[in-house]
């Protein structure tokens, strides 16, 4: 798939909950080839050098008939600000679409979980989309979506999932909407004592639910998938720098390096080597650093 | 462009020779910045570059250092890489022959643990058929044998040197270190150890905490700084390198735009390197190209060595940058 260097121009900027804004870019290179899970490098200065990095985001959402995609961001710092507060009809450099997208499931049989941590909920949203019109599009029932934040003002509006017939349980973890705790622990109380298990997870979150989710799925087998992130400067495979230690799947006992930006940003969460990733790693793909 | 009356009616002459070394351009890509080249083939036609400096190769592959690699800085990249790389014998078969076949210009960038190591790769490439030029890492700061205890003292960087110089016939280019009390007295070993060009600068040894945590923003604890905070060092490193030896130049450090190139040019650097820059935009390196030579054409010049070392020394009024045309940067 080409990738391409593109002046996106934002239509839309819109503050969704707190902290997170989302944005429509107009980017008629980018969007054809893009799929869910994939992610883009948005230039943050507009000129000048500072800040000197791109950032990266996952497509939240794909308009393709359009041209146009969407991001969510959460802002966690300098970088994130200036993207929340550029105004319609400013341009963006932007290069993508980058990584490797979620892998679809193999047909409307399969039932499949969606969980969603906090701003988690961007990747997971575009592949919804496109479930729901391609191969779920006369089971969304078998579409089980757990989305989980802190507070009620940080949850992002998912209307018009119920509407379709998607199953979805929100929580929070103080309990001001739907289910108090975790979203993981929504997930357990769903699957745990029944027989029943989806036939293939989605995921993305902080790092505490990705550790949590992967402890979780250590020992059962059904197709999974994370999105992760590291702190990036290039997204193509370039400059090496978003490096996590995984287990190497030609032999089980060795350990190498992925690129979360080439290997992924979608990896098994079962092959990351949690254990030796630092807190200040592994945010979500939306939430970079500051 | 052909309205401007300033334009000549040809364009440029882009071309510099470099001791043994002739470029069709003097826009090339900094190691460590442009992968194998082959990440930028979807952004950049790879034969338009002066040359391709891949991501430095060591005898057996490095696997890197642990996370965090990198930190931004202010107007600058923090990074500690750890010279991850797969190794001479992957780069020879899986990364050489596309890279050639697109038509790049091939130097490659070497790094070794000891003496011997630099001897045996600079043997292994030299019976490889296609390669322009060997660039020698004696600079990196991030590990801890990684060539920067070759490159910070004179008489270790010039037995690098020399046994690389016995066992190739390539134009060898030797990348220096800022990280040391006096590059000129580097300069002046590796150059009469046999090197043909050298090139400067490496990343600059530096450091970020978080405040918050109170932990250092690199697993490495320190790494390199790069990008537009260190053009400055470097264009005095360059400097004072031109003044120590008579050899070609490369200059490195924090160029993003083409008139970051011209200072160095100007100053006497008979080349450039682009790093930093092609992670933030892919096509820096083309960008700053055509800038260059809109740059000439504007300035009624019609070859890139009549603009080359004239640098001025007497300071005068008014600065060069009020006066800058539009459309270079």
């Amino acid at each position: 798939m080409p990738r391409v260097q593109e002046k996106a121009k934002i239509l839309e900027n819109h503050r969704e909950a707190e902290g997170i804004h989302r944005l429509v870019l107009y980017a008629p290179r980018i969007v054809p080839t893009a799929r869910p899970g994939q992610f883009v490098m948005v230039r943050v200065a507009s000129e000048g050098s500072d800040p000197l990095l791109a950032r990266p985001f996952s497509f939240h959402r794909l308009h393709k008939d359009d041209g146009l995609f969407e991001i969510l961001l959460r802002v966690v710092g300098t970088g994130t600000r200036i993207l929340s507060q550029r105004p319609p009809g400013t341009a963006v450099d932007v290069v993508g679409p980058l990584g490797r997208g979620f892998t679809p499931p193999s047909g409307p049989h399969e039932t499949v979980a969606f969980v969603a941590g906090g701003i988690g909920i961007a990747p997971l949203r575009a592949l919804l989309d496109e479930l729901i019109v391609k191969t779920h599009k006369d089971h969304p029932e078998r579409l089980h979506v757990f989305y989980g934040a802190r507070t009620r003002s940080e949850l992002v509006p998912l209307s018009p999932l119920k509407r379709l017939g998607v199953q979805v349980v929100v929580s929070t973890d103080d309990g001001s909407s739907g289910e108090a705790g975790t979203v993981v622990e929504a997930l357990r109380r769903r699957y745990e004592g029944t027989l029943e298990l989806p036939d293939r997870l989605y995921a993305c979150g902080s790092l505490a639910m990705q550790v949590s989710l992967a402890r979780w799925a250590s020992g059962r087998d059904f197709p999974m998938e994370m999105s992760l992130e590291s702190m990036m400067a290039c997204g193509i495979g370039a400059c090496l720098g978003c490096a996590l230690p995984a287990l190497d799947p030609d032999d089980p006992q060795a350990e190498r390096y992925v690129h979360v930006c080439q290997d992924g940003p979608v990896f098994d969460p079962r092959r990351i080597r949690w254990d030796k990733i630092q807190p200040i790693m592994a945010r979500p793909l939306t939430s970079v650093s500051p | 462009m052909g309205q401007n009356p300033t334009d000549h009616g040809s364009a440029p002459d882009l071309r510099v020779t470099l001791g043994p070394l002739q470029l069709a351009n003097p826009v090339l890509t900094a190691s460590g910045t442009f992968g194998y080249g082959l990440e930028f083939a979807d952004f950049v036609d790879l034969s338009r570059l002066g040359g391709v400096v891949v991501k430095g190769i060591s005898l057996k592959p490095r696997p890197g250092n642990p996370p965090p690699r990198l930190a931004e800085t202010p107007s600058g990249m923090l990074n500690a890489i750890g010279l991850e790389n797969v190794g001479v014998e992957k780069f020879l078969t899986d990364k050489l022959p596309p890279l050639l076949k697109r038509g790049a210009v091939v130097i490659v960038n070497i790094l070794g643990n000891t003496v011997e190591d630099y001897a045996e790769l600079a043997r292994i490439l030299s019976g490889a058929s296609g390669i322009a030029a060997l660039e020698i890492n004696i600079s990196c700061p991030n590990v801890k044998e990684g060539g920067m205890a070759f490159g910070t003292d004179g008489r270790m960087a010039a037995r690098v040197v020399a046994a690389v110089r016995a066992n190739t016939s390539l134009p060898l280019i030797t990348k220096l270190s800022p990280n040391v009390t006096s590059i000129a007295d580097i300069a002046r070993a590796v150059v009469d150890a046999g090197s043909d060009i050298l090139s400067c600068i490496n990343t600059v040894s530096a450091m970020a905490v978080d405040p918050f945590s109170r932990r250092p923003k690199l697993a490495n604890i320190v790494g390199g700084l790069s990008g537009p905070a260190v053009k400055p060092i470097a264009v005095r490193c360059v400097y004072e390198t031109l003044r120590a030896v008579s050899c070609p130049v490369i200059g490195i450090g924090g160029i993003q735009t083409a008139l970051d190139a011209l200072e160095f040019l100007v100053v006497g650097a008979s080349a450039v390197q682009v790093g930093t820059a092609n992670l933030v935009r892919p096509t820096s390196c083309l960008e700053i190209l055509d800038g260059i030579e809109r740059f000439l054409r504007q300035q009624g010049l019609g070859a890139i060595t009549d603009y080359i070392g004239t640098l001025d020394t007497q300071c005068r009024f008014p600065f060069a940058d009020e006066s800058c045309p539009v459309g270079i940067a």
